[in-house]
């Protein structure tokens, strides 16, 4: 038996869940919940945030936020597929980690452009 | 006599609904289909945001749509099943020994919710909502 | 003490005559209110149906031969007290093995599982008796400690999904005990067990459901110390990919 891959996979699900445990609530209620109830006067405003996501730190950070949730997301994914009966294993893994990386690409094309 | 083992087979797709502790279990891990289309839709914001305050709007207006809120009502929800779940289990994951005893596990559990509080304070504060 | 009447139904497989497993009811069994629900197999077996087969040894949670699903939950049953128990108690074999007869299961796949993760100490230098013992430290002992209960009773291999879903799977006993021997200061074989312990059918089939850790009768924690290898399993992975790194 050879040692598994699976290692690296593991490592940034494990690092995304972490990162994910702490952040995702707050996030979703600040960019989700709170602007649908009107709890913003302008710090959703296109110059707010135009500022906010120009500082070169926020950048660094929502980067590894957004890859690490997206790698994070894309094993588990993988495991829930593996769980529910879909044993088309390596497809299955191709196309999550495919979309992960995506998702890392156009994360970081995005933060680029603001 | 002759041996002739009998081999039960377990469902491939339903197993997980057999057991309560089997349904949390695939409960939690559901949740990153929540997370997967929350990070698309924030990466989709900011791509949308560098193309200018139009582009901008549209994104706000999306999210706070109805099928906007629906979708941000349950992935807050699973986004608190995913850190419970998370937490829980780093007694189990992070076990730290100090000279012949551990930091006993629930140490542990209150430092994670307690750098959740900060965390959140800080972010809300940020979005100048606290 | 006091008696009452409990009913037992139980999972019969007889391999010379049934061709699958149907359930055996046994009514109105006496039993006495301290009783476990070996303590009722076993007054059916004299008593009642001496056909009926079942593992124990025991009768104290020490040797783990006699472990059951009752009322879907794996279990000892030495450790499964009647009076924790509603009038009908149900009694299966443990979930995931073949069925040898009634509640006896072939559990040579374990066996195999469990010698292929090398659980004894691999010294770096072997002594002689003459030399003298392997020293270690309280705290040295401590820190594995926890994983060298295990009792090999297979409830973990019983909850495990994992496991039912695929018996490529190592497990979480193999598992726990092989992180029970790296753990110890006096083994030099983590690299040595690494070929099965951290290839794709050893711990990284883990989802982490976590119940092998919650049937435990020994708190022995399976699923936590494969997290645990897991961590440094991956920590080894990405170094052996860095140039320089071992």
């Amino acid at each position: 038996m050879a040692k598994s891959p699976k290692a690296i996979f593991w490592l940034l699900f494990a690092a995304g869940g972490t990162v994910t445990a702490f952040v995702l609530p707050v996030m979703i209620l600040v960019t989700g919940l709170a602007p649908a109830a009107g709890l913003f006067s302008d710090a959703l405003s296109y110059e707010t945030m135009n500022a906010f996501v120009g500082n070169w730190l926020v950048k660094i950070i929502l980067f590894g936020i957004l890859s690490l949730a997206a790698w994070h997301a894309a094993h588990r994914l993988r495991v829930v597929a593996h769980d529910f009966g879909i044993r088309a294993d390596t497809f299955v893994a191709q196309l999550a980690y495919f979309m992960a990386g995506i998702a890392t690409v156009l994360a970081l094309i995005a933060l680029l452009a603001v | 006599m002759s041996r002739n083992p009998y081999v039960r087979k377990m469902s491939k797709t339903t197993w997980f609904l057999t057991h309560g502790r089997y349904r949390s279990y695939i409960l939690h891990e559901l949740s990153s289909f929540f997370v997967a289309i929350y990070t698309g839709i924030l990466i989709m914001g900011l791509l949308r945001l560098g193309s200018g305050p139009e582009e901008w709007a549209g994104w706000l207006e999306g999210v706070t749509s109805p099928a906007g809120i629906v979708f941000h009502l349950l992935a807050f929800a699973f986004a608190i099943i995913h850190t419970v779940s998370w937490f829980k289990v780093v007694p189990q994951a992070m076990r730290i020994q100090r000279g012949e005893d551990f930091v006993p596990g629930q140490l542990l559990v209150r430092a994670h919710y307690g750098v959740l509080a900060g965390v959140s304070v800080v972010v809300l504060i940020l979005a100048g909502i606290a | 003490m006091s008696t009452r009447e409990i009913t037992l139904k139980v999972l019969r497989y007889r391999p010379e005559v049934d061709s699958k497993p149907f359930f055996q009811t046994y009514e109105k069994v006496p039993c006495e209110e301290e009783w476990v629900v070996l303590d009722a197999l076993n007054y059916i077996k004299d008593e009642i149906d001496r056909t009926l087969s079942f593992r124990w040894s025991c009768h104290m949670f020490v040797c783990g031969s006699c472990g059951m699903v009752i009322n879907g939950e794996p279990k000892l049953s030495c450790k499964a007290f009647l009076r924790d128990y509603g009038k009908k108690i149900t009694v299966e074999p443990l979930a995931n093995f073949p069925i040898e007869r009634d509640l006896v299961v072939v559990i040579d796949d374990f066996v195999e599982k469990l010698l292929s993760v090398k659980p004894w100490v691999i010294p770096k230098v072997k002594k002689s008796l003459d030399d003298g013992a392997y020293n270690q430290t309280p705290a040295q002992l401590k820190s594995f400690k926890q994983y060298s209960m295990c009792i090999n009773c297979l409830l973990c291999y019983s909850a495990c999904p994992q496991y039912g879903l695929d018996n490529s799977f190592v497990g979480p006993a193999s598992l726990a005990l092989a992180h029970r021997y790296n753990m110890d200061s006096r083994d030099v074989g983590r690299k040595a067990r690494e070929d099965v312990v951290a290839s794709a059918e050893g711990i990284w089939e883990c989802s982490f459901v976590g119940a092998c850790s919650q049937v435990c009768p020994k708190d022995v924690d399976p699923a936590g110390a494969i997290q645990q290898i897991k961590i440094t399993s991956a920590i080894d992975y990405v170094m052996s990919m860095v140039p320089g790194g071992k």
